[in-house]
């Protein structure tokens, strides 16, 4: 490759970066913005208006971010239980059905969500899980798991399992093992999955919506009358707080993670 | 614990139980787009509801909008997925800044898209005080309207922002393998950058290219944030269209909401199975030469 074509390459990386990059500055000076009226390119006054609205307790702002980061966490915590489950199935063993189990981990992906949320709402309500957090956790948990499964499935593969035989043939317990053996090996695939199965919950507006009829209260569910209204200084504050703390979940992800581990990697942003 | 016959089945209990629910769904809902709804005295099985969409105007259009969106954004978000893809993978860029950069738009929702789109594009957004402030334009009405609009712009330019880094992301992987080991072999037997790329690296990775689109096709088609939040007020996209008839205060409206439902559904269908059928025949294709 002559370098006139890496430099090209280059300058056009540098432009995704931006497009990715320009918004969220956008958004962050909007949140601090006091007055931005057209057509002026840079806001006046800036104050913590937005940020006074979310964390300043009248608007219950906090109490549902909280309430929503648990909700999410059950989500992450139940999707990276069955996710290492199923992919331990699929790698390990041969059994009846094993085509099947494939398809059914990739559905919830090829089939359009609200054909789903509509369905299953129904069957719900029947079953008296619509208008509830368990209801909401169970649909949620289906479309966080094609993803799990798939991360899950190749860490899984690469690792093997040929270190838990020698480990059961020198005479670990099976606790052990998984203690010893298993964890260790898998986290890194553990810390990612969780990441991505408490994204996808986290990021969920119809199916809450839908699902939770009104009962189930997420950030997400809350945040998108501010992202309608004309007050951009709010709905960007609502913004900048949804990922911020989903990065922060991430950090304490990962910081708990290597808590376990002597291995001092990255999980997420590697 | 290997040596134990039960345990494969055990493992896959949670898996089989949630898929069973979300199958249930489907299937429930598509029983209901033909008219099987015990609950509200429906028993007989009718094409009804689908024929009386194909009749309604307002319903095609919302048919066609939907197909619109979904083709035109996953086309766009495949070529320049890959694209980006082949970018890092020449710039050597796989690990560090550049690539947690492009990570960033999968951990950002739709909703919160749609408003960086909103801030950005509207008629006193930024770009518009941008030209006004190089004298381009002289008020807000000069700015062209970009979002609400029936081309639908708004909303593909939100899932491009999101889908892009996606499949860039789906893709890397096998295009970083595949460019350091039979890419290199291509290029030390005398190819250029471009046959090796066109002749070698794309075809290798055109399995997951199209997974990609695949899983990015269904999700705008069946996606309803995008479209609520940015869509023209007609016609409405099919998610936004089938929840409105699904919220309809008379039940009977329901069944139009499935049938909507069903159409979604039985597109997305007829993708997958288009998808598997060509991966059959270029399997039969490569069995077959050898």
């Amino acid at each position: 490759m002559n370098t006139r074509g890496i430099i090209v390459g280059k300058i056009l990386l540098a432009c995704f970066a931006l497009t990715v990059l320009i918004p969220i500055v956008v958004i962050l000076v909007w949140s601090f913005a006091a007055r931005w009226p057209w057509p002026i390119l840079l806001p006046h006054s800036f104050s913590l208006r937005g940020l006074q609205e979310i964390f300043g307790g009248y608007s219950g702002a906090l109490q549902v971010l909280g309430s929503s980061i648990v909700l999410s966490l059950i989500v992450a915590l139940l999707a990276v239980l069955i996710g290492t489950m199923t992919a331990r199935s699929l790698v390990f063993y041969n059994f009846y059905g094993k085509k099947l189990i494939e398809l059914g981990t990739i559905l919830p992906i090829i089939i359009p969500s609200t054909v789903f949320a509509m369905g299953v709402h129904v069957l719900f309500i029947r079953f008296g899980l619509a208008d509830n957090v368990v209801g909401v956790i169970i649909v949620h948990l289906i479309c966080a798991l094609p993803y799990t499964i798939k991360i899950m499935t190749d860490v899984t593969a690469a690792f093997g399992g040929k270190l838990e035989e020698q480990a059961s043939v020198l005479g670990a317990s099976p606790l052990q093992i998984l203690k010893e053996i298993t964890l260790p090996c898998l986290l890194p695939g553990i810390i990612s999955s969780a990441c991505m199965a408490y994204i996808i919950s986290f990021s969920q507006y119809f199916l809450t919506l839908i699902i939770g009829g009104g009962n189930v209260k997420t950030f997400a569910v809350m945040m998108v009358p501010y992202l309608q209204s004309g007050d951009r200084t709010i709905a960007s504050a609502y913004s900048l707080v949804f990922i911020c703390s989903a990065l922060l979940v991430f950090v304490i992800f990962e910081k708990t993670a290597k808590r376990f581990t002597k291995n001092g990697s990255n999980y997420f942003f590697v | 614990m290997k040596n134990f016959r039960l345990a494969p089945y055990l493992l896959n209990l949670p898996l089989v139980i949630l898929s069973l629910i979300f199958i249930a769904g489907i299937v429930n809902g598509l029983l209901q787009s033909f008219g099987l709804i015990p609950d509200l005295g429906l028993y007989e099985f009718t094409f009804k509801y689908y024929l009386e969409i194909f009749k309604r105007p307002d319903l095609l259009g919302s048919i066609g909008l939907s197909l619109y969106i979904s083709l035109v954004s996953s086309l766009l978000a495949a070529v320049f997925g890959v694209l980006l893809s082949l970018l890092i993978v020449m710039t050597g860029k796989a690990k560090g800044l550049t690539m947690n950069i492009v990570k960033i738009p999968i951990i950002i929702p739709h909703i919160v898209v749609a408003f960086f789109v909103i801030a950005i594009f509207s008629q006193n957004g930024l770009l518009a005080r941008l030209m006004y402030s190089l004298g381009l334009i002289s008020s807000q009405t000069d700015f062209p309207a970009l979002l609400y609009t029936d081309n639908a712009f708004g909303i593909i330019l939100a899932y491009l922002w999101k889908e892009i880094p996606f499949v860039a992301f789906f893709v890397i992987t096998i295009m970083a393998n595949i460019s350091s080991t039979l890419g290199e072999a291509a290029r030390n037997l005398g190819a250029s950058q471009w046959q090796t790329f066109w002749h070698v690296t794309l075809p290798l990775c055109l399995p997951s290219i199209k997974n990609a689109f695949l899983i990015v096709f269904a999700f705008s088609l069946g996606a309803y944030e995008l479209p609520y939040l940015l869509g023209a007020t007609m016609p409405k996209a099919l998610p936004v269209q089938a929840y409105i008839e699904y919220m309809h205060p008379d039940l009977l409206h329901r069944p139009y909401a499935m049938a909507l439902n069903g159409i979604m559904f039985f597109v997305s269908l007829f993708i997958v199975v288009l998808y598997y059928r060509l991966l059959q025949q270029n399997i039969r294709k490569v069995n077959g030469s050898e």
